[in-house]
């Protein structure tokens, strides 16, 4: 029996590119890394314009708090440092680098000089920081700051190849061609958290994957193969920890705070790589796909690559394109600029033509038919929190739970009616949250107003 | 935003100058309310045609009219009340079908068209629209109509074949031979004469669309497996229908009354096609329970002590008044939430 999860709903695969191998893209002209990729503080640059780097070499550094620092993808000359608009409206810098196609590795990258049995958890932390590691799912959250957080709390490692978003195939592919890089990383996790034992969980739709890793593993005791049910959101942590382990994980609290830890595939190889060979995170799996590509295809792009470059490396576009989108059609960032570079959160670029996305011109109606309460797997009752939501009725939406969404977009997925389900609850937890810091900026007025007449 | 007006080309196809930008997810299921709709209907059609090869041709201007009735009665009052027409989405024809499923083969037409506007008009449109009503607009139709009883009441013997212009059918007929529906009977504790078989296949007297028990329990299994329903609604309507006549029968023995009463009268039309519809039936699984046996508890309640021979219709509509308090009563726990789904 394969482990899941109540609610969710099976959503077309579209796993078109399960049989298209890796390829390495060529080395692009040009790139344009963000100093901010993910949360956490933006990095400062470390580069001048002029400045000849290496591939691998950093770029971008925080000065403490939240972050990671960012390393050049190419070997070449810096250009600029454009403040560009990202997918979520913000302005970040971006460092421009010409590559001089050499792909020169910066001399200080080598391997780890201990073996890993003597090497402490601290180190792997550095180590992990260093390499500049972020959750390669998507989420993009620091890796080290996360086994930080989490050190001496968690007694389940979970490595998660769920992949559980349509079109997506990178992960499997990794599984397929480089199934070594995710266990050994895995086994430095399992050192740096002092656990004997991972969890390696794979969706039934990935059955060679799952074959190849069973074989490889059936020596070890150190990790174990869980298949899971294909059914969307599996691969969202919390369904999938409830899945593994039975725990449910409340609204607002950390994984760590009911003992589990979830790794991306990705994410695992990538430590291994900084391990093994000192390697930084300068490149990712990016599945290629949509009814716009010519040529689908699995490839691994060096951060800061445009979009354009990456969807010309496919054989270009069939159709002109309506939406482009980094990550999967479910939970993925509608681009509105074509040159948007690939970051270390990328897991696909979706080309979609205007017939395949396009919003059908329908009337919205909620029929009340309960399908999104079906298919909820927070158990909610999204249709109830849109009606409060178009109301404004943000009390009952908060009783109701609307703080518990994780805006997987089961609902609007399902929806007959095409009530845009997810996006107002959306609305909602938007204003909620906007609700809560005034509350909380203005007892904190309050009581500062109170300390200065105590003073007086 | 970049100025980006020009116009880039990759392997030949061109780059708009602006994407188009929207929150996730940007792809949906294939299922819509039209298509939704259009699987009632066909799941209603076999019945439907039964009733035509059963009643005669008659019928087909009784579901004619009562489903044009509905539609325009839908787009004129769109109009006037400057709504969007939505008439496309077949929810209109879907509720005239079921009106006309609802009436005897020898009701005036004219009631047809009045039934359906009812339902269109009073039930549907000044409540709000699809998915606003908040009880089922043909059975609510069906109740107005009884306004006339006896033309509501006049059930023609199976075989009637009424021909397809015999536009009026008087009530006192002389070319019409009425018939005592099982019910009737069962109401007065006694077992109709009429083979258990006759009953299910639907060789009996009784409205247009209700009489063959078989055809709508395999429109309702289609619908179950094409996913427009769940099964909770109409188990928990038969099963509790079948458990209170097996143990309380008016007459007879337990087994042969309880058949009797399960394929008699409204019964499979409305479990699976009535107490079903979306608007007016609870969203959660365990509403959804409550709801069906709630609805068999007052059928048989009606059927045994009540003015009318059959209580389907007043069952599912009492009911349906409660969907509100049904959702909120048992609104499932929230996932990682407390123990009352608060947290």
């Amino acid at each position: 029996m394969a482990y899941t999860f109540r609610g969710g709903s099976h959503v077309s695969e579209h796993k078109n590119t399960r049989r298209c191998q890796i390829q390495r893209l060529d080395p692009p002209a040009q790139v344009a890394i963000p100093l901010s990729q993910h949360i956490g503080a933006p990095c400062k640059s470390l580069v001048a314009v002029g400045d000849y780097v290496y591939r691998g070499q950093m770029i971008g550094n925080v000065e403490g708090g939240l972050g990671c620092p960012v390393h050049s993808s190419v070997s070449g000359t810096v250009k600029a440092l454009n403040p560009r608009t990202n997918a979520a409206g913000q302005q970040v810098t971006h460092v421009i680098i010409e590559s001089d196609g050499e792909m020169a590795l910066d001399p200080l990258i080598v391997p780890h000089e201990k073996k890993l049995t003597e090497t402490d958890p601290e180190e792997i932390v550095e180590i992990i920081r260093r390499a500049g590691i972020v959750g390669m799912g998507g989420a993009g959250f620091p890796t080290y700051a996360k086994i930080n957080s989490a050190l001496g709390r968690v007694d389940r490692l979970i490595v998660n190849c769920a992949e559980c978003e349509p079109y997506i195939t990178a992960n499997h592919r990794l599984l397929l061609e480089n199934p070594a890089a995710v266990i050994n990383g895995t086994k430095i996790l399992l050192r740096a958290f002092g656990l004997r034992q991972a969890d390696i969980a794979v969706e039934d739709n990935k059955l060679d994957a799952i074959n190849k890793l069973e074989a490889m593993l059936v020596d070890s005791r150190l990790m174990r193969v869980r298949v899971l049910k294909t059914k969307y959101p599996q691969g969202d942590e919390r369904q999938l920890i409830y899945a593994l382990t039975g725990r449910e994980l409340p609204a607002g609290k950390l994984p760590a705070d009911i003992g589990c830890v979830v790794f991306n595939a990705e994410t695992c190889a990538a430590i291994f790589s900084a391990f093994a060979y000192g390697m930084p995170s300068i490149e990712r799996i990016v599945t290629v796909d949509g009814d716009c590509v010519a040529e689908p295809k699995n490839l691994l792009v060096p951060i800061g690559t445009s979009c354009l470059e990456v969807l010309e490396a496919c054989g270009g576009l069939k159709h002109p394109p309506h939406k482009v989108i980094f990550g999967g059609p479910m939970m993925g960032a509608a681009q509105w600029d074509i040159e948007m570079p690939v970051t270390k959160g990328t897991s696909a670029i979706l080309a979609f033509s205007e017939k395949a996305v396009r919003d059908p011109k329908l009337p919205e109606v909620c029929l009340h038919c309960g399908r999104c309460v079906q298919n909820c797997p927070m158990h909610l009752m999204p249709n109830y929190l849109v009606q409060y939501a178009m109301k404004g009725r943000m009390e009952e939406a908060e009783e109701f739970g609307v703080m518990s969404c994780v805006g997987c977009g089961t609902c609007s997925y399902n929806c007959p009616g095409h009530m845009p389900i997810v996006q107002y609850i959306r609305v909602a937890k938007g204003a909620i949250n906007a609700r809560r810091a005034e509350a909380r900026a203005r007892a904190e007025a309050q009581n500062e107003s109170k300390e200065k007449e105590a003073a007086k | 935003m970049k100025e980006s007006s020009t116009v880039t080309s990759v392997g030949g196809a061109e780059i708009p100058a602006l994407l188009s930008v929207s929150p996730s997810p940007h792809i949906h299921h294939p299922d819509t309310t039209r298509t939704v709709m259009l699987d009632v209907i066909f799941a209603l059609i076999p019945a439907a045609l039964w009733g035509v090869y059963i009643f005669g041709l008659r019928v087909l201007w009784v579901i004619l009219v009562s489903v044009v009735s509905a539609v325009l009665a839908e787009a004129i009052t769109q109009k006037l009340l400057r709504r969007p027409v939505t008439v496309a989405d077949c929810s209109a024809a879907l509720t005239g079908l079921l009106l006309a499923l609802n009436l005897p083969a020898t009701v005036p037409l004219w009631m047809c068209a009045i039934g359906s506007a009812f339902a269109i008009i009073v039930v549907k449109q000044l409540f709000g629209g699809i998915g606003k009503n908040f009880v089922n607009p043909a059975l609510a139709a069906r109740v107005f109509l009884f306004a006339w009883p006896e033309s509501m009441s006049f059930f023609t013997a199976p075989g009637a074949r009424l021909g397809l212009f015999d536009f009026s059918v008087k009530a006192d007929g002389v070319d019409v031979v009425s018939t005592a529906t099982p019910l009737a009977s069962l109401k007065t504790g006694i077992i109709p004469e009429v083979s258990i078989f006759d009953l299910a296949f639907g060789e009996v007297g009784g409205c247009i669309g209700e009489v063959s028990a078989i055809l709508l329990i395999a429109g309702g299994i289609y619908l179950l497996v094409r996913r427009v329903i769940t099964w909770h609604i109409p188990v928990a309507y038969l099963g509790t229908v079948a458990l209170v006549t097996f143990l309380f029968p008016q007459g007879g023995a337990g087994a042969t009354f309880m058949l009797m009463e399960l394929f008699s009268g409204g019964l499979m039309l409305g479990a699976f096609f009535m107490a079903t519809d979306y608007t007016t039936s609870p969203i959660t699984p365990a509403g959804r329970l409550i709801f069906g046996v709630g609805c068999g508890l007052l059928t048989v309640l009606i059927r045994y002590f009540g003015g009318y021979n059959e209580g389907v219709s007043f069952a599912i509509l009492i009911m349906n008044t409660l969907v509100w308090y049904l959702d909120r009563f048992t609104r499932p726990r929230v996932f990682g939430g407390g123990k009352n789904g608060k947290k």
